[in-house]
């Protein structure tokens, strides 16, 4: 095994190893330490195999495998891209022939299953209660409810201080050209509305879809997992436009923006329909009277895509309880899980033709992470706690982010066939020690800011004010880990103000527990440096400075170069 | 931090957020900030009667019914001041008065807009283009041309409460570093400026170097630049010392004294055999140099010496790439081309390859221990920018306020970078191709590092900007002139004020809440210099534009944080107080218990 992006001439010889659940990498050298976040299930070197994204051959060209191709019976290296942009060499110089190709065998047929093989938790349920526009009668309802795809009727989530509700409606079902129940629907929203004001409609931007998020994410991976040190440096000069060239940020920003627009006519008590330009408009949420409808060229699945991204966020900007960690948790669980978000087509967890591929859900971490930059005091959690998510989307041992719908799920869990493991994502002991966790709560936290009148948010959503989340794209290139600097030094710096407050508390007897876990905390975090990536950098990679980096002027393009400076004369 | 009231910490943080927001250079004027508000370029200085003056301030000419065209908000009605230090725009038809300041020194050159002939509304009217990356332009009716006074500084004479021409003492500095030692001494060979007249009177040079062996160095050297010393390690006494290129010339001149004091150099750092020689410029400019009787050090000439070059383009080319960055960021942007924008203007990379140049010198000194010969060609330039950050990333004392202070005293300006020439003070030739922002460079750098470390630095971006904004103001003295010669001459200390007296008497401004001067404060700082990291500084090349402006929420955090600290302090040590009368009471009658100890790793 090598360091990432190296040179790969010096590397950790060991054992190679693949179960149905992960591939993992055994070792007797001492100097592969373990990562500062401990996971209880997945060490430091084992790969989960639902985070594999794609496996190359590494020979005299760089080949992608995919399941099907024929693996040649002499592998000379394989190079892995996760899902969370960790990436991995492995050469087989000094194994004998066959294991290359068995290993490479079992991983593609592991890594892209086709179907649900894995044990399944099920655990939260639709609703036995649901809570409906009061104008609504039972008749009505039911009669509207098989109109909306899965049967599912308009279902109130959320209401804001001044009564204005946010309800979820699944989409209209396609087949149905008649918009009446739509229109029946739409109208007691009206009605419920003290104003009677009529929706306005916003197109939602064109320059969207599964698609181009898809292939934004296909970049984006490129930009962050370079294989060498010499793709490293490639990238370095011209990262800006490659980053432009990503188009990430570009959907990051439009989210926001989306966001923004929505939360303003909100607002200004204006109604709100955002709609797509095709017309086979999916009514997804309505916030007061305000009704979000989100279409996409491809029918497929939508309404239940972006309107999540969409809905989610507005409800993060209005209402500071969702940016507690128990609030977010219960967001997710609303706007994604519930919502009926195809996690397991967008995370790629099966291997199927049919499905599309396409992080949403990381998009949706990155705009709250961007909310987290612009408002650090205003969210409970950290940065870590946002990557610490992203990366569990990808452990298939937890039910919460592998179906495609509520209904996938009951069918799972039903199952004779298959015994069943309740285990959600968000029992975070399952994976983490209390001293892991505590580092998902924000030190700078400032909980009476919920309370002022300052409890929405409005973030600058320009391109220009966005900033790339190094955290989570970055943390696997060793050489970009900042030896004790980062944002995280804020972090702790934080954390250390608060124990002293915590005690200073205590000493004027304004309270009498001691919060012995913040104290534990710090005080281990100051015995040790913390680099930048804390708590996903590796222990070892302590105190040595990267030198590889600083030899790279001269690899640097030198057409890039102004020719300028060696035509003026006064040098 | 000592011991300051809670109410103090907060009024400081009102009066920051409030900068943040309103025009920085108005930072001194308390009034100025008051209503302020985000996304506005409004102050409030000054009323309807002028502008509010700084002493030795006179107004020069007022012009009514002038429109200021505001690339955010549209043209504004008002009445235009000039003083002998700024211009001044008051708006008479708005509800809030919108003001708009800039020190006349901060212009780099006004044209007219139209002609006799020009029909339509705000079409004739002057452009001012101003070195702090704005352009102002006003229409007005009639001929209104008022010529500025550029050096406001021998007229300004507000008195502060302490004198910032005392911050830099050369010999303190160099006994702070350990010299005189064994194998550095302090010579006042340049005491009349004879030798080199660009260089500081007083130099650190190797003990075992006479001063013929350094009259014979500086003949061999550009502008007679030799090497001297800038900073030595306090452990391994590795060096970094500066000089400008050696005279080589195309026929490959050599000088057996330069070789040999060179040689010195080397030899007092026991630690290593080895001494680099960092050439700023690309090996290209470095070779072209020849031809104009320059170059660099042969390496079978300078025994045990290797050549490095750090590819750090001139003068004219980071003028060019400031200039596209100034387009690209002025007046406003365009978001949908912005990153890519950013990458054609080369000046991320530039600042790049600076902090680059700089890694490899701490890496040289500290990693390896072994000496390090910066030089460019003339050595006040790039040279400048390289000495200077890597003296920063090596000593935590020039990461605070009055340490900064001192590199900048030292690196920049005793050692004749051409502050003069490089930002143009009262000079009208906007085109003069000896301008450059070199040093804006330099700050940047240190912005990029205070980003990768933010703990690490005493000061806060306010006091960055604030050294830029005075750059240009021509309101201190200590930015003029072009050598440590000139300002003796011009008797600078005299007749100006220092602008660190200015910052020096209001440091609670300038300090960064986040600074920490716990177990790490001490590292060696190594910044990642990689574009994946360095970023745009947004807040200074952007901060006139209103949708670009952003409070510093964490500093913010931070400081309140802080404020509950003192404050839960404060009562803490009523409660022990208390309790220890209580427990005196009662130790008639038992061993008195010890109060509890204030337990705080953090000294804030």
């Amino acid at each position: 095994m090598f360091e990432p992006v190296s040179e790969s001439k010096q590397g950790i010889s060991g054992l190679l190893a693949i179960t149905n659940f992960k591939l993992t990498f055994v070792t007797a050298e001492e100097n592969v330490d373990d990562i500062h976040q401990q996971n209880h299930l997945l060490g430091y070197t084992d790969i989960c195999l639902s985070n594999v994204d794609n496996i190359y051959l590494i020979g005299d060209k760089k080949r992608k495998l995919t399941t099907g191709v024929s693996v040649p019976s002499k592998v000379k290296g394989i190079f892995i891209v996760c899902k969370n942009l960790r990436t991995w060499s492995f050469s087989f110089k000094f194994s004998d022939i066959g294991d290359g190709r068995n290993i490479l065998n079992a991983l593609l047929h592991h890594a892209f299953p086709t179907k649900h093989y894995l044990l399944f938790a099920y655990e939260y349920s639709l609703s036995e209660y649901i809570i409906v526009p009061a104008s609504v009668t039972d008749d009505q309802l039911t009669k509207a409810a098989w109109h909306f795809q899965g049967s599912r009727p308009p279902i109130w989530s959320w209401s804001n201080d001044s009564g204005a509700a946010l309800v979820k409606m699944a989409e209209l079902s396609i087949s149905i050209p008649d918009r009446t129940q739509e229109n029946i629907m739409l109208e007691n929203i009206r009605k419920n509305h003290p104003k009677k004001i009529q929706p306005v409609i916003i197109e939602l931007n064109k320059d969207i879809s599964i698609k181009s998020v898809s292939y934004s994410f296909t970049k984006l991976v490129e930009l962050c997992s370079p294989d060498s040190i010499r793709q490293f440096i490639h990238q370095e000069n011209n990262f800006y436009s490659l980053l432009e060239n990503t188009k990430w940020l570009k959907h990051v920003s439009l989210c926001l923006r989306k966001s923004v627009e929505a939360c303003e006519e909100l607002n200004d008590g204006v109604p709100v329909i955002l709609q797509g330009i095709n017309h086979k408009c999916l009514l997804i949420s309505v916030i007061g009277n305000f009704l979000i409808y989100i279409s996409f060229k491809i029918a497929e699945g939508s309404g239940r895509d972006f309107c999540c991204i969409i809905s989610s966020l507005v409800q993060l900007l209005l209402d500071p309880h969702f940016r507690t960690i128990v609030g977010f948790q219960s967001l997710i669980q609303k706007e994604w899980v519930a919502a009926g978000h195809p996690f397991c087509d967008r995370l790629g967890h099966l291997k199927n033709d049919g499905s599309e591929k396409a992080p949403l859900f990381l998009l949706y971490l990155d705009c709250v992470w961007q909310l987290c930059q612009q408002f650090p005091a205003y969210f409970e959690f950290t940065e870590t706690y946002l990557t610490t998510l992203w990366d569990s989307t990808h452990v298939s041992i937890f039910e919460t982010f592998i179906f495609n719908s509520e209904r996938d799920r009951v069918k799972a869990a039903s199952d004779p066939t298959n015994q069943l493991v309740l285990r959600s994502v968000w029992d975070w002991r399952e994976q983490f020690s209390d001293h892991d966790i505590q580092l998902f709560y924000n030190p700078l936290y400032a909980p009476a800011l919920a309370d002022s009148k300052l409890h929405q948010i409005k973030p600058n959503h320009g391109i220009s004010n966005l900033e790339i989340w190094s955290q989570c794209y970055f943390r696997w290139i060793p050489h970009l880990i900042i030896n004790n600097g980062g944002k995280n030094q804020i972090e702790m710096y934080a954390r250390l103000l608060q124990n002293d407050l915590a005690q200073l508390k205590i000493d004027a007897n304004e309270a009498t527990v001691t919060s012995s876990n913040i104290d534990q905390l710090s005080t281990c975090l100051l015995q040790m440096n913390i680099n930048s990536f804390y708590p996903f950098s590796n222990k070892s990679s302590g105190n040595n400075v990267s030198t590889p980096i600083m030899n790279a002027s001269f690899i640097m393009n030198e057409s890039m170069i102004d020719s300028q400076s060696l035509l003026t004369t006064t040098d | 931090m000592n011991k300051r009231g809670s109410a103090d910490l907060l009024s400081i943080d009102q009066n920051n957020s409030k900068n943040a927001s309103s025009d920085s250079l108005n930072s001194d004027s308390k009034s100025s900030s008051l209503n302020s508000k985000i996304g506005q370029e409004l102050n409030l200085s000054g009323n309807e009667s002028g502008p509010l003056l700084l002493n030795g301030e006179r107004v020069q000419g007022v012009a009514r019914d002038v429109t200021y065209l505001c690339p955010y908000s549209g043209p504004a009605r008002g009445v235009l001041t000039f003083t002998n230090y700024k211009l001044h725009f008051r708006s008479i038809d708005r509800e809030t008065p919108y003001v708009v300041e800039m020190p006349l020194g901060a212009v780099s050159r006004i044209e007219k807009v139209g002609g006799a002939s020009s029909r339509g509304e705000n079409s004739y009217g002057i452009e001012i283009f101003c070195k702090d990356m704005r352009n102002l332009r006003f229409a007005h009716k009639q001929e209104n041309h008022s010529r500025r006074n550029p050096l406001f500084a021998f007229q300004y004479s507000e008195t502060f409460s302490e004198n910032g021409w005392n911050v830099y003492e050369p010999i303190a500095e160099l006994k702070r570093m350990g010299i005189n030692n064994d194998m550095w001494k302090i010579s006042k060979i340049n005491d009349t400026y004879s030798v080199c007249d660009s260089y500081p009177a007083v130099w650190a040079v190797p003990t075992a170097a006479t001063d013929e062996d350094l009259q014979a160095s500086a003949a061999f050297r550009s502008r007679g630049r030799l090497p001297v010393l800038s900073w030595i390690h306090p452990e391994s006494q590795a060096t970094i010392t500066r000089c400008a290129q050696p005279l080589v010339g195309v026929g490959g001149k050599r000088s057996r004294e330069d070789e040999r004091y060179v040689q010195y150099i080397m030899d007092a750092n026991a630690q290593s055999h080895k001494l680099f020689i960092m050439d700023a410029r690309p090996m290209a400019n470095a070779v072209a140099n020849k031809a104009k009787g320059g170059g660099y050090e042969a390496e079978d000439a300078y025994q045990n010496s290797e050549v490095v070059f750090l590819d750090i383009h001139n003068i004219h080319v980071m003028r060019e790439s400031l200039r596209k960055l100034k387009e690209l960021c002025f007046p406003t942007i365009d978001e949908t081309r912005w990153l890519s924008g950013l990458e054609s203007t080369m000046w991320l990379k530039h600042i790049k390859c600076i902090v680059a140049g700089a890694v490899k010198i701490v890496d040289k000194v500290e990693t390896h221990k072994t000496s390090v010969l910066v030089h460019c060609s003339d050595g006040w330039d790039r040279t400048a920018q390289l000495t200077a950050l890597a003296m920063l990333l090596l000593d935590p004392y020039y990461r605070t306020i009055k340490g900064f202070e001192v590199l900048i005293e030292k690196e920049w300006l005793s050692f004749g970078h051409k502050f003069q020439q490089r930002i143009g003070h009262g000079d009208e030739h906007h085109s003069d191709a000896d301008r450059s922002p070199v040093f804006v460079q330099f700050i940047d750098c240190v912005w990029q590092v205070t980003q990768q470390f933010p703990n690490a630095f005493q000061f806060n971006e306010h006091f960055l900007t604030t050294i830029l904004d005075h750059l240009y103001s021509c309101r201190f003295g200590t930015f003029l002139c072009s050598s440590e010669r000139e300002r003796v001459q011009e008797r600078l200390k005299e007749k100006t004020v220092s602008l660190w007296s200015y910052i020096n008497s209001q440091l609670p401004l300038y300090q960064n809440p986040l600074y920490w001067d716990g177990p790490t404060h001490q590292l060696v700082l190594m910044p990642i210099a990689s574009m994946r990291y360095i970023k745009p500084w947004k807040s200074f090349y952007c901060r006139w534009n209103p949708s670009m402006r952003q409070q510093d929420p964490v500093y913010q955090r931070t400081r309140e944080l802080l404020v509950q600290k003192e404050q839960l302090k404060k009562k803490a040590e009523e409660c022990r107080r208390e309790q220890a009368v209580r427990t005196n009471a009662r130790s008639m009658n038992s061993a008195g218990q010890a109060a509890p100890r204030l337990h705080s790793p953090v000294h804030s």
